[in-house]
């Protein structure tokens, strides 16, 4: 080949690396980017009023003197919203039968509006279920709601051959003239002030229990039951897994069975984790019934089953990298195989081992499929860590899902689902910087 | 040093183990799902010794696990099938069924959609696959996605008993796991058609009038509006009289519950 065609094939070479590069690190900020910045909203907002509310009565936290006076404030400014609202039923009742049937749905429309944006109006029985008894808590949800009480949305069905068209139609057209005109311009003019929007770092996301499934408070029982299912399945699977990898690289002979047991070994590291899961509803519960219903033991289980795989093949691959001469040395000094595999082999392949257990714990924490059938519920309270071995548990992966697709308001609590998401790949990646870190620190320390 | 955090975690664990916390498992329909969650934090706010979990896998799931014996309550949104109650028996349990709300199904489409009313027959056409077109129903000229829940499911069984009468839904039809998930799937879809349960109607999905009647919880609650149903709480035997799971598998009688049911946008069994 002659040396320019060497020089552009091996410049050809390098750019499509750089490339690739560059689009792997361009994927990367596109997926967490959103994360990180959706994420984080659920721990730093703009809270409202109705939010310190929260605080202070569902939670016991936050000034209560301070609180009193803000919301007299907000109580202040709200006022008049219910005077005008008062004088307008005053109205509707002084009207003739027929037209105040006709103000009377459209009334309730905007008295249910107010009642989902400010809270039960005073007076009013406390309602029982928690999310009718407050406002909205953030901001922009205020806004939201803000504008659903401002408009109406009706849909023009007027061309039949296309679908519809929606229509925002301002809801003081139809009040005009009535003492409910008012209302609108005010609600628009004044929403800060009964609001109290404030900058809110609500780092207690984290530990904070949920109330009213995560429509108010935090993830402490999802956070909770990840660290739980990842601890029980490393405790599973890390002595059972390295005491393999040790067994099949310095005990055992080699030969068919081995081979055999590789093979398996490697075709359960490609089994899909819904496999994983159905065998552990089947097996550890059905079967063996480690547990009365489903519970974060059978959970963990299941999940060391996973990882295991991962585990032995990283393990024998750090022993297999440790240098004969360190084995046959402490050999030869007369240490029996056993003592040797300890105080030899083992430390030089820590640095290996340990990161294929951190990687496979990034797993383990991160998987959904498993624990679906054997660990993970949609509600439960944080568990003690000995109700570990009979009850289940809201875990990070199963709720991000459960979230999203079967929550009844889902659209209300997009924030508590970033807020999961992050916390999820937070717990990730810290797993993983850990991995290095302690990798980084022992081959310091075994190189002396 | 080792040693005493083990001992101390032994100590830990013995002292758990002799106050153990009672449990509540609750296991089943997505349907129902909201009730119990909300009948859960309303047991929980006064009983915190009780940890009541709820998990929504269908009401099929819900069976199975009434079966199995790992879940103390099952809630369906449609009742035992025979062979149900066969297996449950075999396994030495005994389901008792606990009427807790009535649910319509409402016939959910794109609120852009400008159908507002469809009979029975109808819609047992559009899910055969012999209506495709929502032109053939007073629609614009749209092809029809029709979205069902997964066979897994009591909303599906209610579906094709009293709409399908039995028959099978056509081979186009989108199969997905829960009702939030339907309604996910219409709101995004224009020409969507699909059911769920009376509380997941808001505003961004559109309900139809079926055979002229509103699913509304008074037109579900006379048996005016023709796809409607009880949703059921299965308890192994009757709950024992005074225990935490009798207080809870209660709270539908009492005022709150009721009122919990209505507001999250079901019918409660003794409304009105």
């Amino acid at each position: 080949m002659r040396l320019e065609t060497r020089k552009l094939l091996d410049k050809a070479f390098s750019g499509l690396g750089l490339i690739s590069i560059a689009v792997m690190a361009i994927a990367l900020l596109l997926i967490l980017t959103p994360i990180v910045w959706r994420g984080s909203k659920a721990f730093i907002f703009k809270g409202t009023i109705e939010h310190r509310r929260v605080m202070l009565e569902l939670f016991d936290r936050g000034n209560p003197e301070k609180f009193n006076q803000e919301s007299a404030d907000a109580a202040a400014a709200r006022a008049p919203v219910y005077q005008m609202m008062e004088a307008f039923e005053a109205e509707m009742k002084a009207m003739d039968r027929k037209k105040r049937k006709e103000y009377k749905a459209p009334f309730r429309e905007v008295e249910n509006a107010l009642e989902e944006l400010l809270g039960p109006m005073p007076g009013q029985r406390t309602p029982v279920l928690l999310r009718q008894r407050y406002g909205q808590t953030r901001w922009d949800r205020a806004l939201v709601k803000l504008h659903e009480t401002l408009y109406s949305e009706e849909w023009d069905y007027s061309n039949a051959d296309a679908m519809g068209v929606l229509v925002e139609k301002p809801r003081v057209d139809f009040f005009t003239g009535t003492e409910l005109e008012p209302l609108f311009q005010y609600l628009e003019d004044y929403l800060p002030e009964m609001m109290q929007p404030k900058t809110t770092f609500y780092y207690q996301f984290i530990t904070d229990k949920s109330k009213d499934s995560h429509i108010f408070g935090g993830i402490w029982p999802e956070v909770l039951g990840t660290i739980y299912l990842t601890i029980g399945a490393m405790i599973f699977a890390i002595p059972m897994g390295v005491i393999a990898a040790i067994y099949l690289c310095e005990y055992a002979k080699e030969g068919r069975i081995i081979s055999f047991i590789r093979i398996c070994i490697s075709t359960l590291a490609g089994v899909p984790s819904i496999v994983f899961g159905l065998f552990g509803l089947a097996f550890f519960l059905n079967t063996i019934q480690v547990s009365d219903s489903k519970s974060v033991l059978a959970g963990s289980l299941t999940l060391s089953l996973l990882i295991l795989p991962t585990i032995i093949r990283s393990s024998e691959e750090a022993i297999l990298a440790v240098p004969r001469a360190y084995k046959e040395a402490s050999l030869g000094l007369g240490a029996s195989r056993w003592h040797t595999v300890l105080t030899v082999i083992l430390p030089a392949a820590m640095p290996g081992i340990l990161t294929g257990i951190v990687i496979s714990m990034g797993r383990a924490a991160g998987e959904t499929a498993p624990i679906i059938f054997t660990a993970a519920v949609s509600v439960g309270a944080p568990l003690k860590i000995w109700e570990t071995l009979s009850q289940p548990t809201p875990a990070l992966p199963w709720n991000i899902y459960n979230l999203c697709t079967e929550h009844e308001a889902v659209d209300e609590i997009r924030h508590v689902q970033y807020g999961m998401v992050f916390t999820l790949v937070a717990i990730v990646l810290l797993l993983n910087l850990a991995a290095i870190l302690m990798r980084a620190r022992i081959s310091k320390k075994l190189r002396g | 040093m080792k040693k005493q955090i083990l001992t101390a975690t032994a100590a830990l664990a013995l002292a758990g183990a002799a106050h153990a916390s009672e449990t509540i498992v609750i296991d089943g329909s997505t349907t129902v799902g909201p009730i119990a969650k909300a009948f859960a934090e309303y047991y929980m706010a006064a009983n915190p010794e009780v940890n009541i979990t709820v998990s929504e896998s269908g009401s099929g799931n819900g069976a199975k696990a009434m079966v199995n014996g790992t879940c103390d309550v099952a809630i369906m949104s449609r009742p035992m099938k025979d062979s149900e109650f066969k297996a449950a028996a075999d396994h030495g349990a005994q389901p008792v069924a606990h009427v807790v709300a009535l649910d319509g199904l409402p016939i959910l489409v794109h609120p852009s959609n400008p159908v507002q009313d469809l009979t029975v027959e109808q819609i047992r056409k559009i899910f055969l696959g012999e209506i495709s077109n929502w032109s053939q129903v007073g629609g614009p000229n749209k092809e029809i996605v029709t979205i069902s829940r997964d066979t897994n499911s009591g909303t599906y069984e209610t579906f094709a008993g009293l709409v399908m009468n039995k028959e099978k839904i056509g081979e186009k039809c989108e199969y997905v796991g829960s009702n939030g998930a339907i309604r996910q799937r219409v709101q995004t879809t224009p020409a969507a058609i699909g059911y769920a349960g009376l509380g997941f109607v808001d505003k961004t999905v559109k309900a139809l009038k079926v055979n002229g009647i509103y699913p509304s919880p008074e037109t579900v609650q006379t048996g005016e509006y023709p796809i409607a149903r009880p949703l059921f709480m299965y308890t192994n035997g009757y709950p024992k009289l005074g225990s935490s799971l009798y207080q809870f598998m209660t709270i539908h009688l009492t005022e709150d519950g009721q009122e919990m049911v209505e507001e999250i946008g079901f019918v409660p069994v003794t409304a009105y």
